[in-house]
């Protein structure tokens, strides 16, 4: 090629790529002259590492005859060209063939190229070895990790690193050259030709090599334990990342062994006073995440070292350092708030940080720290703040507020003037309103005082959104909530302005919302003058607006009537309650999809759950709760990584996902799967004729998890029977067992009132299947509590690798399993509800009970509260769930209905924790007095 | 567990103030199809116009914010923004943030150090191969190689000198070389005024 066309892009350095097919052919020349000019092959080098940095790509014959070109290269002695020419190797690499044919000469650079040359060498060889050819390098990337040049041992290092997952046997061989590396303390060779920079050695080798005999010995605990012993205690580990790496080596060692921790506890108040910030903070979010699984094993005063440390980082200059504290702080503070209240004044500072991302950060924090004391002050700060700041940090506000409304429902006035205040004057986009509608959804659902003035505004609000999809739930809410307000009537205008107002979407909404008034039982004068309007309405020109119109009166009319279709006409026009959506949705399609009389037989709905209004909300705030405290520690749990990815692909686009967690997905499945056992159930024959599912309780684990045979046990009752279902994992990987049974015996078999009625038992459970026995009991209508001892009988038969069939003349061998009793309770009739005012239902039930325990285990507070709450599975009220780490008393509100008929029943314990153990008094309240006594009194 | 990779750099991005690229590497680790050791666990686009939206959400994200770090679509950035274009550095949420700060300020300082008239974007693209090894010596695969400004630009070579061209070429006869001695010690004499 002419030096004229050269020169022509020589320009164009500057702005734009050149062409990517004029690069080619360059390149195509010039690599292939003789004598190699180093300086233009350098610049031409350096713009094909730009087009593919931008994303430019080449076939593979195209990048094949290039890196062809390119090896040609390596016979110029020019160091300056050969760091290029690797580079260009390893973008190459990814697209072309036959990159094996450079192995030779980089090699020879690994062996006799100068020092500088050296690493980089070394590095390419990630790229060019396979697993049939790694252990060719295993002697020259031996010697080089053991160099005395720390770039060059590095480089040895991350590359074996790199090649772990094709030769990690020929890697295995070098664990005590990696070993050494971590002690030999490398330093750079005075190097009298460079005088330009000094080298200065961060001796980041050490972490190189630590990484690399993590990844050897991950599985071997004894010997991570040696390691941390070898290099914890004493000052040879001289590379901040390098002791951060071994922080997180502690962390991983006592996450999956929680009784180290206390023996590394000295190691711990040591590394929380090290002068890296870095190790601090590594250490910090240890022992926090630590704390949050296994509180109990943690010390307080450590854990109030680690806090006090955090707080001292808010306070540095540098950003990142305040960031990272501030984050673990702000996971903290969704668990444990009363801990992290002590960096309040630190926090209350960084609200006018000039970084965003901190001083939303600090408020976050601020909100959930909050006690009932400073709520409204706090409040009053960021009402002044937040119309500043963009929209996605007020959607993390308005999400951290609305927790706050669950937490504090007393302070709901400066909660709700709040959100009212954002809603009304605050800017921004549909996101941003919509949570600000949500947010009061919640206080209104949640904090039934709060109703009338929330209904008012949001009416005030509908008069000027331009948003259809708010409306239309504002619309929902106000005709769900409406009609039992003091004054009815005055929604009524808002909703009807909406009908002469807005488009056809709106305007059905508004339909129905109307429509719902008309039973208003506050104001029954509002049915005439619905009416009118609806009939008015009736002329709409939108189909959807006149059918909704015409039927809604239809209704009205009939339940008028006085006829004795009048309450069903009530219930179509009000519903009391709703289908369980997950199981209405895979009935319906199951139905669609089994069609064996093209649809003649009309779908039953009868089977599906229903929920009334009460239940929901209960299940609602259990899930809101529940996120509270599980969802926001995914980091530190082993498993979750996946499940947290899962998650945040449904929250994409929100800036921060732990400030505010994505329903916890184990919890939902957890759901789904509660609904599929029940829909199994009720699908089989034997089960037909015992009426409608009353309750299935939680899945209960009745083995250790690693057990060979894993058993989880679910009640189901029914009226007058109860069913044991006992699903067995068969953890085994060469046996199959065939007719398993499970056997129950009472404890007291003479006082059983249940009658055992028969067994359905499982044919074959072959290796990592899952299946179920089921079990069934007649019983009385009224409660019966019993416990059961189990055993599950079974022949083993050995199975042929072949065919994974029995061999056919095993006979095999009658066994037996015990299992963990099954406690059939007082709670599983229960089911969770929600109320809104629980004092005054307390007082107002009339059956009272009392009863006094003595807990003498040394458990805390809270494990004592969590097991209450799911022995009698009801919700707890108030936030009363969470035990206020530094106090030695707690009060417990629990909540639900019998599931058998739905009288109400209340509890208020009062837990005392001294030193001989933990003293619990509990007074139930109930409409009936049996379920009230036998809850009581069967506590625990 | 992934923390414990040494992979905890997931990308390197060079973006001009529009969200162009300048510079781009998205770190995979190596030999990924039989990858049974390492789970990426990088949770960056992986095609190219996904990529490029991220980008271009990412500048409009920290453009004239200031603030150093956030957290990007569950992504730990740090960055920063110069007169013309961004450097960001890109990890994973459960890195140690000033690990992931100390490889990012590597990059930058030593950048820096070989740009004599500092970062913008019409000194990267003149120096690009520069900024290649720069990049390249930092970071590895996504592991941090080194964390030392100078070591890093001390290892980055300046291009090659131009050198048959310079040569004195004696063919072209004593006038020729005298007239070039000539100019030199004009050129000598001018710069020792």
């Amino acid at each position: 090629m002419s030096t004229r066309t050269y020169k022509k892009f020589e320009a164009s350095d500057s702005g734009d790529i050149p062409d990517k097919m004029t690069i080619y052919q360059d390149c195509m020349n010039q690599f292939n002259e003789s004598p190699v000019n180093s300086k233009r092959c350098r610049t031409l080098l350096s713009r094909l590492l730009r087009l593919l940095a931008n994303g430019e790509t080449f076939t593979e014959s195209e990048a094949t005859a290039l890196f062809f070109s390119v090896s040609k290269l390596f016979q110029h002695q020019n160091d300056s060209l050969r760091q290029l020419v690797y580079l260009a190797i390893k973008e190459l690499s990814k697209i072309s063939q036959d990159v094996l044919m450079a192995t030779s000469s980089i090699m020879k650079d690994v062996q006799n190229g100068s020092d500088l040359i050296k690493p980089n060498a070394i590095r390419s060889l990630t790229v060019v070895l396979d697993e049939t050819t790694a252990f060719s390098a295993e002697r020259l990337l031996k010697s080089a990790m053991v160099s005395k040049h720390p770039t060059i041992s590095s480089a040895a290092i991350a590359t074996c690193y790199n090649l772990l997952p094709v030769s990690e046997q020929t890697i295995k061989r070098f664990s005590n050259e990696a070993q050494e590396a971590i002690v030999d303390l490398k330093y750079f060779p005075q190097d009298p030709s460079n005088t330009e920079f000094y080298p200065n050695s961060t001796f980041i080798t050490q972490y190189h090599a630590l990484g690399l005999i993590y990844e050897l010995k991950k599985n071997d605990k004894m010997a991570l334990l040696k390691l941390v012993n070898q290099f914890a205690g004493n000052n040879s580990i001289k590379s901040q990342i390098a002791k951060v790496q071994l922080v997180k080596i502690v962390s991983e060692l006592v996450n999956k062994d929680p009784q180290l921790f206390t023996q590394f506890q000295p190691l711990f108040n040591n590394w929380l006073g090290n002068k890296f910030e870095s190790i601090q903070l590594e250490t910090a979010k240890l022992i926090t995440n630590f704390h949050a699984t296994h509180p109990r094993l943690v010390a307080p005063q450590l854990f109030s070292i680690a806090i006090a440390t955090l707080q001292n980082l808010l306070s540095v200059p540098r950003v990142a350092t305040r960031f990272s504290a501030l984050r673990i702080l702000n996971r903290l503070s969704m668990v444990t708030p009363d801990h992290v209240a002590v960096c309040n004044p630190e926090l209350e500072s960084l609200i006018n940080d000039s970084n965003r991302n901190i001083s939303t950060y600090a408020i976050t924090i601020l909100l959930k720290t909050g006690t009932a004391k400073n709520i409204s002050s706090l409040i009053s700060t960021i009402t002044k703040f937040i119309h500043e700041v963009s929209d996605d940090f007020k959607i993390i506000i308005i999400d951290a507020v609305r927790t706050l409304s669950l937490n504090f429902p007393q302070e709901w006035k400066s909660i709700l003037n709040f959100l009212i205040d954002v809603l009304k004057n605050g800017e921004g986009g549909f996101k941003f309103k919509n949570n600000i509608v949500e947010a009061i959804i919640d206080v209104v659902a949640f904090v039934p005082q709060s109703k009338e003035m929330a209904l008012e505004n949001l009416c005030d609000f509908i008069e000027d959104c331009e948003f259809n999809e708010i409306l239309v739930r504002v619309l929902h809410l106000l005709g769900k909530e409406g009609p039992t307000a003091s004054n009815p009537s005055l929604y009524v205008r808002h909703i009807y302005n909406r009908v002469v107002l807005e488009n056809s979407i709106i305007r059905s909404a508004s339909v129905i919302a109307l429509s719902k008034f008309a039973i208003s039982k506050n104001d029954t004068s509002l049915r005439e003058s619905i009416v009118s309007l609806l009939k008015r309405i009736a002329n709409d020109k939108d189909d959807e607006v006149r059918d909704r119109a015409t039927i809604a009166l239809k209704f009205i009319d009939t339940s008028t009537a006085n006829e004795p279709t009048s309450s069903l006409a009530d219930e179509l026009i009000h519903p009391t309650s709703a289908y369980d959506l997950a199981s209405l949705e895979s009935k319906l399609s199951s139905y669609l999809s089994e069609n064996n009389d093209s649809f003649k037989t009309p779908f039953d709905v009868t089977n599906i759950r229903k929920y009334s209004d009460d239940e929901l909300k209960a299940i609602n705030l259990k899930r809101k709760q529940e996120q509270l405290q599980k969802g926001t520690f995914e980091n530190g749990m082993e498993s979750s990584p996946k499940m947290a990815k899962k998650s945040d692909n449904k929250y994409g686009k929100r800036i921060d996902s732990d400030t505010y967690s994505s329903p916890n997905i184990d919890e939902q499945q957890q759901e789904l799967l509660d609904t599929k056992y029940s829909d199994e159930l009720l699908s089989m024959a034997e089960f037909q004729n015992f009426g409608k599912l009353v309750n299935s309780s939680k899945i209960v684990a009745l083995t250790e998890p690693e057990a060979e045979f894993v058993v989880r046990g679910i009640k189901h009752i029914f009226k007058d029977h109860v069913v044991f279902q006992f699903n067995i994992t068969n953890t085994l990987t060469d046996v199959a067992l065939d007719n398993v049974v499970v056997s129950c015996n009472p404890e007291e078999p003479e006082e059983s009132q249940l009658q055992e009625l028969f067994i359905i038992p499982i044919e074959r459970l072959l290796p990592s299947a899952e299946a179920s026995c089921y079990i069934a009991y007649s019983k009385t209508e009224d409660v019966v509590t019993e416990s059961f001892l189990n055993t599950i009988t079974f022949t083993t038969k050995e199975l042929d690798p072949q065919t994974n069939e029995p061999f056919e003349a095993d006979e095999g061998f009658q066994d037996e399993y015990e299992i963990d009793t099954l406690y059939l309770s007082t709670g599983d009739y229960i089911k969770s509800s929600f109320i809104g005012n629980f004092t005054a239902t307390f007082d107002e039930l009339p059956n009272e009970e009392v009863a006094v325990y003595n807990i003498q285990e040394s458990i805390t507070l809270q494990e004592v509260v969590d097991k209450l709450i799911t022995s009698t599975s009801c919700l707890p009220l108030e936030n009363t769930q969470f035990v206020h780490s530094d106090t030695n008393s707690h009060i417990l509100k629990l909540f639900g209905k019998s599931a058998l008929n739905g009288s109400k029943v209340a509890l208020v314990i009062k837990l005392i924790k001294s030193s001989k153990g933990i003293a619990l008094k509990a007074q139930g309240k109930a409409e009936n007095a049996t379920l009230c006594s036998d809850l009581v009194n069967n506590l625990i | 567990m992934s923390q414990l990779s040494l992979y905890s750099v997931h990308a390197v991005l060079l973006l001009d103030s529009q969200g162009n690229r300048i510079y781009t590497k998205y770190y995979n680790p190596p030999h990924d199809e039989n990858n049974t050791i390492f789970t990426n666990d990088s949770n960056l686009p992986k095609t190219l116009k996904k990529q490029i939206e991220f980008e271009k959400s990412l500048v409009k994200k920290t453009h004239k914010q200031d603030s150093e770090i956030l957290i990007f679509e569950n992504n730990l950035v740090i960055y920063k923004e110069y007169l013309d274009l961004t450097i960001y550095l890109i990890g994973s949420l459960d890195e140690n943030e000033i690990i992931l700060q100390q490889a990012f300020a590597a990059i930058r300082d030593s950048l820096d150090l070989i740009l004599e008239s500092g970062i913008d974007k019409k000194n990267i693209q003149e120096h690009y191969d520069m900024v290649l090894l720069i990049i390249d010596e930092t970071i590895d695969n996504g592991i941090i190689l080194e964390t030392d400004s100078a070591t890093i630009a001390s290892r980055a070579t300046k291009p090659p000198a131009n050198e048959p061209q310079l040569t004195l070429d004696l063919d072209k006869g004593l006038m020729s070389a005298w007239g070039f001695a000539k100019n030199k010690l004009q050129e000598r004499l001018q710069q020792g005024l």
